[in-house]
């Protein structure tokens, strides 16, 4: 008989708890009651037609997706470009730089949001989608520094040696040889941006007008006057698109790799 | 190519958005937050805080409710990390992946989950009804209680994986030497694993107070309009009263006091020894 | 009758600093084609940074480098056509051993049945002729450095250089590529530049060895002169175990060296390359593998001395021992094949060698 193990079985219950919302969610939206229930009464997809009719949702998950897009993909390529230089250049105040890429991430977001709404009411980008992209992209930049400067310390340099040894161009280098190592940490880099901006709420509720909306924030302010099922299929169907991405970034990179926890096992 | 340039040019679009979006608003927001109604320079919104037991209130609730989550996550998160740190390549990457995952979905929609659990006609309530172990409904949302419960929720995953870090960096072949010494598996825990693993305590801890006194959503959603607390307040005086001037100067009063009282926990903690042992 | 020479690379007066820290100084050196050199010094000598100044990772701050004739300061490493092996192997993983050796041949935009001919053929000549398809991380260590050999050589490189390739690999494996280095230089002859910190490396396949020291030339010379002539101490002592005794020098007659130690030993010493004076400070060394142990003293050998053996390692093929003597504690190595190996610490024994094995060098002024 094994010993019962106190460490499993509290971690079970955490597990449980970290998940339960989930858990509850996705029954809860099949419900055929017209209200919030846990266990669901009856089986519909009801719930989720409903979200059809409601513009503010689909416009909002329109908004959530272009925004996490493009933010996705101009934070990585910034993000990218400066860690390389951090990396690659041993240069005075460098230092400072790498600390000021990383800063957003030690400031609160509230602090984050409500200074960018005071500055972008004076210059006038208040509401717009040019404002939230460039909040969206400042909270990602920290991230895909961080994941491309872990991929670089770890990357052999003498390999671009090898590679200029053989004839290439230092462009034809970065092409063929430090680009295609480096696109687990890039592309990791690229999901999570995408998965910070999708999923951000305190930054952008200081700077969504109320026709650009995104998803989250749509949610939340919902939530706040009524909780039916509606919130449920909603939530599911945000949950289903996050489950992509983050099955992709654990393909990709690695959870565990991620959040920094190297495993020893494999 | 010139060194120079090249830095210059690989920095410089980060370094644009970083100043512009970042840099300049903050401190375009310091310099609004000791401005009154002309724009006069003033330490009114300052001085208001001390002044008003009703703001005094409202930060100490917030401590409160930070010091109680980071107790929470403490006492469920070191023997999640403990487990991990014990555990095979597959079930760690199990247990890793399951408390990693959530964390990835939107804070709206794991609050929203609670809301089902606990609620008055919530699943809990519900289910101890119907044992009937209970005849009233329990109020376990719209309360401190509710904001402890989904902050605790939505910052767990940092708290295992700080003290779970710096459990993985113990060489495992500490505790056999103490064994064989004959420290008992207890004693060897408390002299060996807990102070070694003390940074990722410390760091865990830091954090997950830090987020939890500066968290919006959470206690928006899950406290509802009885539990206000610094950041609600803040964006109140933002979005609703307009007082900008007031509401920066209290988003930066809660930055102020969260850096005080990191520094000086940090400061209590971190001993002369502990800098020792620890020195990079 | 006199074959005139070609000079593959030449360095004339090479001076390299970081910050002002001279790293490389005055560094002359023509090696010719075909010829197999080796840097050899301890870390921080200036070996790698004159490597990676040939090769055109870093430019010199004086002096000029010439490869074929041409001067080569300020052209890039890919533009100069030279092979490299980097002792962390270096091999592209994310290509498979055929793309990592095909991918010199690619940027030559060598056409594809040629590339794949050639491709075979090199991996013939390195022994590997079966992990065309493999990735790097699916070979061992040997193999791995095998490839990169491979992919440096399939080029056809005017001159190919090798950055401590065997450092990576265990002793067992070590010897193994070290005799496999040799027997593709000798099959290929092209010139090679090896840059090692192992003496024995560098005395097994050079033609010549280049000793450098805090950035300068110590000594230039085959692996016969750099270890029975050495230019200095350090060129001894870095060559080598040795036994080092200070003296001075009480008679010269003709050939033959009177020397006297610090510790009263009185030593015979013939056959030096250097001339000495009467009372002359002097540095007296004897190599352990020359100085053998006995039961009993030989009287007709005049450099004996009796001793107290206190260690005895037996460490295969021979025995290191310990002997203690007074004023001195000697290094002594005795073959295998001696039958004497086997010695046992705390007996009294004799150490005695030959005069000619003496070395006699000046004190040198720090």
């Amino acid at each position: 008989m094994k010993k019962i193990n106190t460490f499993g079985l509290i971690t079970f219950f955490v597990l449980l708890l970290v998940n339960l919302p989930f858990l509850v969610i996705i029954p809860s939206s099949f419900t055929a009651a017209g209200y919030l229930a846990f266990p669901p009464e009856g089986f519909s997809f009801q719930w989720y037609t409903m979200i059809l009719d409601r513009p503010e949702f689909v416009e909002s998950l329109w908004t959530s997706l272009k925004l996490a897009t493009v933010t996705a993909v101009l934070a990585t390529v910034l993000g990218t470009l400066a860690a390389f230089a951090l990396s690659k250049y041993k240069f005075r105040g460098s230092g400072v730089i790498n600390a000021l890429m990383l800063s957003p991430l030690t400031v609160p977001s509230l602090i984050i949001g409500i200074s960018a709404l005071l500055f972008f009411t004076r210059i006038g980008i208040a509401g717009t989608f040019t404002g939230l992209l460039l909040a969206h992209i400042l909270i990602s930049i920290p991230y895909v520094v961080r994941l491309v400067l872990t991929g670089l310390s770890t990357f052999d340099y003498t390999l671009e040696k090898a590679g200029y040894m053989l004839g290439a161009h230092p462009l034809r280098v970065f092409w063929d040889i430090t680009l295609p190592l480096l696109r687990p940490a890039i592309v990791s880099g690229m999901i999570f941006s995408f998965l910070t901006s999708f999923d951000n709420v305190t930054v952008s509720l200081f700077l969504v007008a109320p026709d650009t909306t995104t998803l989250p924030l749509a949610i939340f302010t919902y939530m706040q006057e009524t909780l039916d099922p509606l919130v449920a299929s909603i939530s599911a169907v945000v949950i289903l698109l996050s489950l992509v991405f983050i099955v992709l970034l654990e393909k990709v990179y690695g959870l565990e790799r991620l959040f920094g926890l190297n495993s020893q096992s494999h | 190519m010139n060194k120079r340039l090249s830095i210059t040019l690989l920095t410089a679009p980060a370094m644009i958005v970083l100043l512009g979006v970042f840099i300049l608003p903050m401190l375009l927001m310091l310099m609004l937050s000791f401005q009154d109604e002309n724009q006069a320079f003033t330490l009114q919104n300052y001085t208001l805080f001390v002044q008003d037991s009703f703001y005094v209130e409202i930060l100490w609730r917030t401590i409160r409710v930070s010091l109680w989550t980071v107790l929470a996550t403490l006492l469920l998160g070191f023997p999640v990390a403990m487990y991990m740190a014990q555990a095979t390549g597959k079930m760690r990457g199990i247990v890793t992946m399951l408390i990693l995952a959530p964390h990835l979905i939107s804070v709206v929609i794991r609050n929203f989950g609670w809301v089902v659990v606990l609620g008055e006609k919530g699943w809990i309530n519900e289910m101890l009804m119907k044992l009937g172990l209970i005849e009233q409904p329990l109020r376990l949302l719209y309360n401190e209680l509710g904001v402890v419960i989904g902050l605790t929720d939505s910052f767990i995953a940092y708290m295992v994986l700080a003290i779970a870090t710096s459990l993985y960096a113990i060489d495992p072949s500490l505790s056999k030497a103490a064994s064989i010494l004959g420290a008992s598996r207890i004693r060897t825990f408390f002299t060996v694993t807990l102070p070694l693993c003390l940074p990722g305590i410390i760091a865990g801890t830091t954090l997950v107070f830090s987020l939890s006194m500066s968290a919006f959503v959470t206690p928006a959603l899950m406290g509802g309009t009885s539990v206000k607390v610094m950041p609600v307040i803040a964006y109140e005086q933002i979005m609703a009263t307009l007082n900008w001037p007031l509401g920066a100067a209290l988003a930066f009063l809660l930055l102020g006091s969260t850096i005080l009282l990191v520094t000086l926990y940090t400061k209590l903690i971190e001993t002369k020894r502990y800098k020792e042992v620890f020195a990079s | 009758m006199e074959v005139t020479k070609v000079i593959d690379v030449e360095l004339r007066g090479i001076m390299k600093k970081f910050q002002n820290n001279v790293v490389v100084q005055d560094f002359n050196l023509q090696v010719e084609q075909g010829e197999f050199i080796s840097f050899l010094g301890p870390s921080g000598c200036g070996k790698t940074t004159t490597l990676n100044m040939i090769a055109g990772f870093l430019d010199p701050d004086g002096g000029d480098l010439l490869i074929k004739g041409q001067r080569m300061n300020g052209v890039p490493p890919y533009k100069r056509e030279l092979g490299m092996v980097f002792q962390t192997y270096s091999l592209f993983p994310h290509m498979t051993v055929a793309e990592n050796i095909a991918y010199g041949l690619k940027l030559r935009k060598i056409g594809k049945q040629e590339m794949q001919d050639r491709v075979k053929r090199v991996l013939e000549l390195v022994k590997l002729p079966n992990v065309a398809d493999r990735y790097p991380k699916q070979l061992s260590g040997g193999q791995r450095q095998r490839i990169a050999i491979a992919r440096a050589l399939v080029i056809e490189p005017s001159l190919l250089l090798l950055d401590e390739p065997l450092s990576n690999l265990d002793a067992k494996l070590r010897e193994e590529l070290r005799d496999e280095l040799k027997r593709l230089h000798q099959e290929i002859g092209v010139t090679t530049i090896f840059v090692t910190h192992d003496q024995e490396e560098a005395l097994a396949l050079s033609d010549r060895i280049v000793v450098l020291n805090h950035g300068f030339v110590e000594q230039i010379g085959t692996p016969l002169e750099i270890y029975n002539q050495p230019a200095s101490e350090f060129v001894h002592t870095f060559i080598g175990k040795t036994n080092r005794m200070e003296g001075e020098v009480i008679a010269i007659d003709g050939d033959t060296l009177t020397l006297r130690t610090t510790g009263g030993l009185l030593v015979q010493a013939t056959g030096q390359q250097r001339a000495f004076a009467l009372q002359q400070k002097v540095v007296i060394f004897v190599r352990p593998e020359k100085i053998k142990l006995s039961d009993a003293a030989d009287t007709a050998q005049p450099n004996r001395v009796k001793g107290h053996l206190q260690l005895a390692s037996f460490l295969g093929s021979y025995t290191e021992c310990e002997v203690a003597t007074g004023a001195h504690t000697l290094s002594v190595k005795v073959q295998m094949s001696d039958k004497s190996a086997e010695q046992e610490a705390g007996k009294t024994v004799y150490c005695q060698w030959n005069a000619e094995d003496v070395l006699v060098m000046p004190v040198e002024r720090g």
